[in-house]
């Protein structure tokens, strides 16, 4: 029998090519490496020149010594809103890598009961949440999904100083003591854990949709024509389709961050999604998520039909709706697990915590500030007065001659606006205080 | 044709390869080759029944049968295939019936090649993991949101890539040129029941000889072989789907064995007393074949419809000329005239019909091409 011999060019193993286990006796099976980079051992960040501890500085966009100088970028792709997603596979879980690909370690606050990373080195810190220093060293979560990407700081320590100052000028009621600095010394810069997901919802509603119709009838007990107003009630059903892009789920939910504030100093803009790269975090705190995936896809899940529910409704031409029900199917659900960067301040005044937040992208300020109480009962009183005022002068003048109407009148208008105002200050200044 | 062994010598080579005593027979007419039993008496081509198959000298291939896939089909079954082919046919030609079909029913068995190899080289493919997602349906009614979760199976492509020195076995390759004919008239084979070869299993069939050698069928077998190595190296990977797949090999140690399918044929004559083969899958008993109308019976029939419609016009005539002295004779006349129209409409059918029956049967040949061993 004939040989058919095809001359064989010589083969190479591609690059990024490792051998893989084969099913099969007599067939070598080689897959593409996987990337290490998220099973990184624990690395020191030190600097090459002097050897001392580095950071990552902001204004540099790199890891930088402060005492010589020495200034390494960071390699990390940008990756923007393109940045991998991932499916909800049912192996998800088991098979993310763990940890955080750093030497970090794990501080749990006595007081509050927060668990924070810190770099390795750092023995104590003051606790960003309730400004305890008991703080005591746990083993680290291993059990964490690593974070794949993060935005990078992009507003300085030196910048939030600025902020902070401008953001405490705001308002008079509050106290003249509370100086800029004492907060600003307090900040930290902290990677707090979010989710982002994915969806598209196909949903399909079915509904008694009412029509207005107006119909002339012969009212025979007025004996005359006259019109009226009916509903018409129609079973009607519709589609509607939804796309999700980049719904944002804390995942900090249950530890003492202030979500509120942390709803305020949004949006984050997702263009300025990196890599995940463990140089972002040498000198700065990130926090690993509390949140579960689950979890926060069901938070996630809830918000979403109930915008598809509120989709549904605006595709129904009126306003009468009965027997309304609708389904909601999900598709291409995708999530990931990021890190954003917060100044975190947490400061104390008069024995009260007041928690303070910086978008470390886009320097929004939200917060907590203490309220000076006394100039708020006093502004309470200058609005009352004048109501009060006028009412006394005019109650003497009702019962000599009765021409005192016109001040009781204008008293009680006055009255009843200083009542309302004082409501409005009064919840402002709660509010302020996070006591609301 | 000179170094061609004499008979003797030609019926011990194949009895060597094949167990029993067969002689290669050829038809003059289509060229076919066949081996058969050295007993069976003078037969006619089972495969164009324009020619009878005669003895010849021709040095047949050493390439031994390795599988065999028996008949299934009997002759009740057999006869039974037929009354239901012919049923529908109306107007059917006077040879076309169950019990001469029957009579001429040829038992065959035709080949496949059996390819070994041994395949050295390397490959690469996209290779598909099957894994689950969880998704997620939420209804609304009556206030309160129901969640439904679902589970959705998709597939993972990822590129793989290797080395192969692996022994491909039993690759069915075409042995005919007119395979792909055959498959769409025989209407494919389970293989399941396959046994392998022994004379016993041959019966009275006939054998027909591959027409294409191994160095021609081998364009064919080798997408055949790389696919076989493409699930090879799929299952080596792991993977549950494969796409995109290439390979660069040398194949070596080739053995080329024959795989033997069971089929009947036979035939009936038209109008124009020109056979038409049927083929019967003798696995699953697919019949196919033209089953064409008879022009000639539609022709009589249409012409004694016409007569009739023609006596009916006459009589109409005698009451048009009766009507004259005898007016209600008009309306029968009318009555006729018109009996008479509907009648010789009605001729036209059996007329037009199988022509157009006939029509639809084309490309249902069993083709007769040239054949040459």
């Amino acid at each position: 029998m004939a040989q058919h011999i095809t001359p064989l060019s010589t083969w190479k193993l591609p690059e990024g090519f490792q051998r893989v286990d084969s099913q099969v006796p007599g067939v070598e099976v080689f897959a593409p490496v996987v990337e290490t980079a998220m099973e990184d051992q624990p690395t020191s960040f030190t600097c090459p020149h002097c050897g001392a501890n580095v950071a990552y500085d902001v204004s540099a966009g790199g890891i930088a010594c402060e005492y010589c100088g020495y200034i390494a970028p960071v390699r990390a792709e940008q990756v923007g809103r393109s940045a991998d997603e991932f499916e909800f596979t049912l192996e998800t879980l088991s098979h993310a890598a763990h940890g955080w690909g750093t030497e970090r370690q794990m501080l749990s606050c006595e007081s509050c009961g927060a668990r924070i990373s810190i770099p390795a080195g750092v023995l104590s810190s003051s606790c960003p949440f309730c400004a305890s220093n008991q703080v005591n060293l746990t083993a680290g979560m291993d059990e964490n999904l690593r974070p794949r990407f993060l935005i990078p700081f992009k507003i300085t320590r030196e910048r939030t100083r600025g902020l902070t100052e401008n953001w405490l000028g705001k308002g008079w009621f509050h106290p003249n003591q509370l100086a800029a600095s004492t907060v600003t010394k307090k900040l930290t810069g902290v990677y707090l854990p979010y989710w982002t997901f994915d969806t598209r919802v196909h949903a399909q509603w079915r509904a008694q949709v009412g029509y207005e119709h107006t119909e002339r009838h012969y009212n025979a007990r007025e004996k005359r024509w006259e019109t009226r107003t009916k509903i018409v009630w129609r079973w009607e059903s519709g589609r509607v389709e939804l796309g999700i892009d980049d719904f944002l789920v804390s995942g900090s939910m249950g530890t003492p961050i202030n979500q509120s504030i942390l709803s305020k100093i949004r949006p984050f803009d997702f263009s300025d999604l990196v890599a995940y790269e463990p140089d972002y975090l040498v000198g700065w705190q990130a926090q690993a998520y509390e949140t579960p995936l689950t979890d926060a896809w069901e938070i996630c899940k809830k918000a979403v039909r109930e915008q598809a529910k509120e989709a549904c409704y605006q595709d129904i031409p009126t306003h009468h709706v009965r027997n309304f029900s609708m389904s909601a199917d999900f598709e291409e659900e995708t999530w990931r697990y990021i890190l954003l960067p917060i100044y975190l301040a947490a400061y104390k005044y008069e024995n009260d915590i007041f928690q303070m937040m910086i978008n470390g992208q886009t320097g929004a300020v939200a917060g907590h500030k203490p309220v000076a109480w006394c100039k708020v009962w006093l502004a309470i009183a200058g609005m009352l007065s004048p109501g009060l005022l006028l009412g006394m002068i005019g109650l003497p003048l009702m019962l000599l001659d009765g021409a005192g109407i016109v001040p009781i009148m204008i008293g009680i208008f006055l009255f009843i606006l200083g009542v309302v105002l004082s409501v409005i200050v009064y919840n402002k200044a709660r509010q302020s205080e996070g006591k609301s | 044709m000179s170094d061609i062994p004499p008979q003797a010598a030609i019926i011990k080579e194949t009895e060597k390869l094949w167990g029993t005593d067969l002689i290669p027979v050829g038809c003059p007419h289509c060229q076919r080759v066949f081996l058969m039993p050295a007993w069976a008496g003078e037969t006619s081509c089972p495969l164009c029944r324009q020619g009878k198959l005669q003895p010849q000298d021709v040095r047949m291939r050493p390439a031994e049968p390795e599988k065999l896939l028996p008949f299934r089909i009997t002759k009740a079954d057999l006869e039974n295939i037929y009354d239901a082919f012919i049923s529908p046919v109306w107007l059917k030609p006077e040879d076309f019936k169950p019990d001469r079909l029957l009579r001429r029913t040829q038992p065959i068995f035709w080949p496949l090649w059996l390819v070994d190899t041994l395949a050295t080289g390397h490959w690469q493919m996209e290779a598909g993991f099957d894994y689950q997602v969880q998704s997620t349906k939420e209804t609304y009614a009556n206030g309160q949101w129901i969640s439904r979760k679902q589970i959705e199976g998709r597939v993972r492509w990822e590129p793989r890539l290797g080395k192969v020195n692996t022994q491909v076995e039993n690759v069915s390759v075409p042995a005919l040129e007119e395979h792909e004919n055959r498959k769409a008239l025989t209407g494919g084979y389970h293989h399941k029941s396959a046994q392998v070869f022994s004379p016993k299993l041959l019966g009275e069939a006939i054998l027909e000889a591959p027409d294409l050698p191994p160095e021609d069928a081998w364009p064919t077998a080798l997408p055949l072989i790389k696919n076989r190595l493409a699930a090879v190296c799929a299952r080596a990977a792991g993977a549950g789907h494969q796409r995109n797949f290439a390979v660069k090999a040398s194949y070596q140690d080739q053995h080329w064995t024959q795989y033997l399918l069971p089929m009947f044929t036979t035939y009936y004559l038209d109008d124009d007393a020109q056979p038409h083969i049927l083929v019967v899958n003798g696995e699953t008993g697919s019949i196919q074949g033209p089953r064409l109308a008879s022009r000639k019976k539609g022709n009589q029939i249409g012409l004694i419809i016409a007569a009739s419609a023609a006596g009916l016009f006459l009589l109409a005539l005698i009451g048009l000329i009766l009507s004259m002295v005898f007016p209600p004779a008009g309306l029968i006349a009318a009555v006729l005239g018109f009996l008479g129209l509907i009648v010789g409409g009605a001729a036209l059918i059996p007329l037009i019909w199988p022509a157009q029956w006939n029509r639809k049967q084309r490309g249902l040949h069993l083709v007769t091409g040239r054949h040459t061993q």
